[in-house]
């Protein structure tokens, strides 16, 4: 259904706001990528297995 | 290090977790009663406030907000304290958030059942429960931020991101969709009109779905899967990538229900392209559920707890996949109107959400009360049924969806619609609404099960209200220092800051959506012809809203030609910028209606069809799953609120004149009395003020003011002579049995005695005459103003030369 679409087109200037909120993303997604990846593992396992240190998470209650 | 000594507050977990219980087992009850309604009408009852209209927004709340909504703030606040080790912010909030969440829930179902409704999908409560729910939410939120702000562990792990940014989005949609002005305490108009309206309702119906069913079930899959199944998450980095971009691109790609229907075709493509997008970082979060069990899965299989989230996260896995498809358009020409919403919804409802939840009290409850599981066995036949219930819920409607589908746009080979009437698409899916039923069933005994094993375990055990725990305070850390620290790891150190950032992440999202929208009203082309309610229209209409009529009927037609053929000429932008709130609906169960008022269409009835119609639907089609309306004949409405609704539609900019609010009420019964002498002549009586009159003229304005309207008797060919052969073969009449079953017997009966005031074709009483031609030009041009649809564009010239001989020398030999 293209009821509103022809409308749109005719708005000007509104292209800029995708391509501006595209480019941010695309930025954005690059930096935490790099500065995740290089993160060291020895810290990730900590804060991993952090939330299994306490006082509940030895074995299930059940099994 | 000193530690200090804090306490658990694991009463609150305890409330939150029996209203998850006691709210679920009512939400699936509802959904069972709809479920019924659909398959056997008088499940509706006869009575008004429990029809279907009203109930399906009932159970969609009960489940979404009620059953998860509980579920979600159990389980955030049993996780949120142990991860931060920390006892929650403040005792009061909490309580003012757990008991104002119930308040809310109480209202609504109240609300509903009286028909109290905004009509907007998963926003239907009205303008001062809409305010509660923004008080209660700030509530929690402000008891989360304040727990992370006094927090005795550095780091705060990702689970409590994803908290963080359920919060946030869910008040950033929650605000900007209810925007309403009020009538009254029990009315008021969405400030929106029209597509507008539209726009913004689907920006925040799905993203509901994103930060309400699964931003804060991936926060509670990070902490209970890992818990449960006693290993650490799969791979941290992969969390926090995944949590970035999902809450990116969800914001974006929400509305590719709307994409589809109103943007620049280069912004649909931007969306779709989102939508597919958006698969990386949902199967990211599979995956790393997924993985985490890596080496596990020998206590997976003697494990319900375990095999729930096992499923959970799988049905997350395929609903996030088939969500992007379903935004691609020759996939959504199909699946929007039909059943395969109501399918996809179920399987991501009933697996991930109830499956996580599940999963989590079997594990949960067990800690919470200090003791083991009362039946492990229950458990795990709890999961075989529930499972079964899914498929057995989900498959029959996927195939309803492509049956149906597949019948609207099926053409006979001289060019017409193989099934021009709509109720016969319906009738050829009932079957699979009755096994639908079954799976429903079946879910509803797996989730007693449940209860049973939940309520067992409770009792052998017993929770301690405040639970001591110790852990050293949190040392505060300077400013950032660059070589030791990663800027993620400094910005996530300080909880507020990073809610900042979650926060800009989704206004950047949110305004790429909520611009357009914003642009849309000034530009919508107005259409000269369309004009504002009249008062007696705009209370119809405020009956259609309440009744939640939207659930069964669509008012848009699409501009395929197999639905202009069916239901008449597509649906234009401009025909509805004076509708607060927009009523296009979701949901095909019933015919489209955009076009009931457009004299000379296909769907055009006359009042004493509608008054007939209304009464009792099984009268005029008796396979028809509409519930009885009788009430609107015999309730009047509330004239004293008429000037009030002029008013402030005025304000909403509907271009009534200066003081019209002072003459609407005279206006309204001058309308309704012509409508009054119309329904006389069929000898019908009725008061002007009743609903029902309301009602009618609320279906002849729709599409009426762009009908080319010739109410003079000169729509009528002058009928010339035609010579026609009558055609009796066996053949000839089995087809014309047919047609006449599935098309004229709604009105003229399936015996053709006529119904109410419907002419009876068997007695010797002809209005045009009972010549071949007379009946052949009878059928072929109708006669639109009164009531009989002119079929020569619905069926073939042999059809109607069928029908003819099949009136002349079957029915009135
Ligand atoms: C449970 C779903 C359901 C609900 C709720 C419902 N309807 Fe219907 N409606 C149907 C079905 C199915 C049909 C087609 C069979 C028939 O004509 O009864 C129909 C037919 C109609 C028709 C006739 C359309 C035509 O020209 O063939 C009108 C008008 C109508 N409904 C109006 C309403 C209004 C107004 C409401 C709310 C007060 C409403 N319906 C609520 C299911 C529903
Ligand atoms: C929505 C209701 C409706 C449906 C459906 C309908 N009709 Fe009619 N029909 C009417 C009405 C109302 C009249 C009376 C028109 C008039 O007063 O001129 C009528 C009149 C007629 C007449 C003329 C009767 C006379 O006394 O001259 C014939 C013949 C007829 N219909 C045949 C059919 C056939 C065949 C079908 C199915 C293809 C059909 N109708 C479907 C409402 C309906």
């Amino acid at each position: 259904m293209k009821i509103i679409s022809n409308l749109l087109e005719g708005i000007e200037g509104i292209r800029i706001f995708y391509i501006f909120g595209l480019l941010l993303f695309f930025s954005l997604f690059i930096i935490i990528l790099i500065r995740t990846l290089r993160r060291s593992n020895k810290e990730m396992d900590e804060i991993k297995k952090s939330i299994l240190t306490d006082d509940d998470s030895n074995e299930t209650a059940v099994s | 290090m000193e530690n200090q000594k804090f306490y658990y507050d694991n009463k609150i977990v305890k409330l939150f977790v029996l209203a998850t219980i006691i709210w679920g087992v009512v939400g699936v009850i509802v959904g069972l009663l709809i479920a019924l309604q659909l398959a056997f009408p008088v499940f509706n009852f006869d009575f008004e406030y429990t029809t279907f209209g009203r109930m399906r927004p009932l159970h969609t709340n009960a489940i979404i907000f009620a059953f998860v909504g509980n579920a979600i703030f159990a389980g955030v606040y049993y996780s949120l304290q142990k991860l931060l080790k920390a006892r929650m912010f403040n005792d009061v909030l909490s309580k003012i958030h757990f008991w104002g969440w119930q308040l809310i829930i109480v209202l609504a179902a109240v609300t509903f059942a009286l028909g109290i409704s905004t009509s907007k999908e998963y926003a239907e409560l009205e303008w001062p429960i809409d305010i509660l729910i923004t008080l209660v939410w700030v509530v929690f939120g402000w008891n989360m931020i304040g727990t992370i702000v006094k927090r005795r562990v550095q780091h705060i792990y990702a689970a409590i991101w994803w908290y963080l940014a359920t919060f946030l989005g869910v008040a950033m949609l929650h605000v900007v969709n209810s925007l309403e002005l009020p009538i009254s305490l029990t009315k008021s108009y969405s400030i929106y009109a029209g597509a507008q309206d539209a726009v913004v309702q689907w920006w925040y119906g799905h993203n509901a779905v994103a930060f309400f069913l699964t931003t804060p079930f991936l926060g509670l899959m990070y902490y209970y899967l890992p818990k449960a199944a006693n290993r650490p998450i799969y791979s941290y980095k992969l969390s926090i990538i995944h949590f970035w971009s999902l809450i990116f691109l969800y914001m974006w790609a929400g509305p590719h229900h709307l994409l589809y229907q109103a943007l620049p075709d280069w912004a649909q493509a931007l969306g779709v392209t989102f939508s597919i997008m958006l698969i990386a970082p949902s199967w990211g979060g599979m995956i790393n559920g997924l993985l985490t069990l890596r080496g596990a899965w020998d206590r997976v299989r003697d494990n319900a707890s375990l095999k729930f989230m096992v499923v959970a996260v799988t049905a997350y896995g395929m609903s996030t996949f088939e969500g992007p498809m379903m935004s691609l358009k020759f996939v959504n020409q199909l699946t929007h109107f039909t059943d395969w919403t109501i399918a996809h919804v179920h399987i991501a409802g009933m697996g991930w959400n109830a499956g996580l939840v599940f999963g989590m009290l079997y594990w949960m409850i067990p800690k919470l009360f200090r003791t083991k599981l009362f039946s492990e066995k229950l458990a795990n036949l709890h999961f075989w049924i529930a499972t079964l219930a899914i498929l057995i819920y989900a498959i029959p409607l996927y195939w309803a969806a492509v049956t149906q589908w597949l019948m609207w746009h099926e053409y006979t080979a001289e060019g017409f619609l193989a099934y021009p009437n709509f109720l016969e698409t319906l009738t050829q899916i009932l079957p699979m609404y009755t096994v639908r039923i079954i799976g429903g069933t079946l879910f509803l005994i797996g989730f007693l099960i449940m209860v049973y094993n939940l309520f067992k375990t409770m009792k052998s055990g017993s929770v301690e209200d405040n639970e001591l725990a110790e852990a050293p305070a949190l040392v505060i850390q300077g400013r950032r220092n660059p070589l030791q620290e990663t800027v993620h790891r400094w910005v996530e150190r300080r909880g507020v800051r990073f809610s900042i950032w979650v926060f800009i992440v989704l206004a950047i999202g949110g305004a790429a959506e909520i611009l357009p929208m914003i642009f849309i009203k000034s530009n919508i082309p107005t259409i000269e012809s369309v004009l504002p309610y009249t008062p007696l229209e705009l209370e119809g209409r405020d009956i259609y809203v309440s009744e939640g009529c939207h659930t069964c009927h669509s008012q848009v037609v699409r501009p395929f030609r197999w639905e202009t053929d069916r239901y008449g000429e597509y649906s234009k932008i401009g025909e509805f910028v004076y509708d607060h709130p927009y009523q296009w609906g979701s949901r095909r169960t019933g015919p489209d209606l955009a076009r009931a008022g457009y004299v000379g269409g296909p769907m055009y009835k006359n009042a004493a069809w509608h008054y007939n119609h209304f009464k009792n639907p099984q009268k005029m089609n008796e396979q028809s799953i509409m519930p009885k309306y009788d009430w609107f004949a015999r309730k009047d409405v509330d004239l004293s609120m008429t000037p009030k609704k002029i008013r402030a539609m005025q304000i909403l900019g509907v271009p009534y004149p200066e003081g019209y609010d002072e003459v609407a009420v005279d206006d309204y019964m001058k309308q309704a009395k012509e409508i009054v002498a119309d329904l006389k002549k069929s000898n019908i009586d009725i008061e002007p003020t009743k609903e029902m009159v309301a009602m009618i003229a609320y279906m002849h304005k729709l599409g009426g003011d762009i009908a080319p309207l010739q109410l003079d008797e000169g729509t009528k060919e002058p009928a010339p002579q035609k010579e026609i052969t009558l055609l009796s073969g066996v053949e000839d009449m089995g087809d014309a049995d047919e047609v006449f079953t599935k098309i004229c017997a709604a009105c003229h009966g399936p015996s053709g005695k006529g119904i109410a005031t419907f002419p009876d074709l068997t007695d010797a009483q002809w209005i045009n005459g009972n010549s071949p031609s007379d009946v052949y030009y009878s059928i072929r041009n109708g006669n639109a103003v009164k009531g009989m649809i002119p079929y020569k564009d619905q069926l073939s010239d042999k059809q109607i030369i069928q029908l003819t001989s099949y009136i002349l020398l079957k029915l009135n030999k």
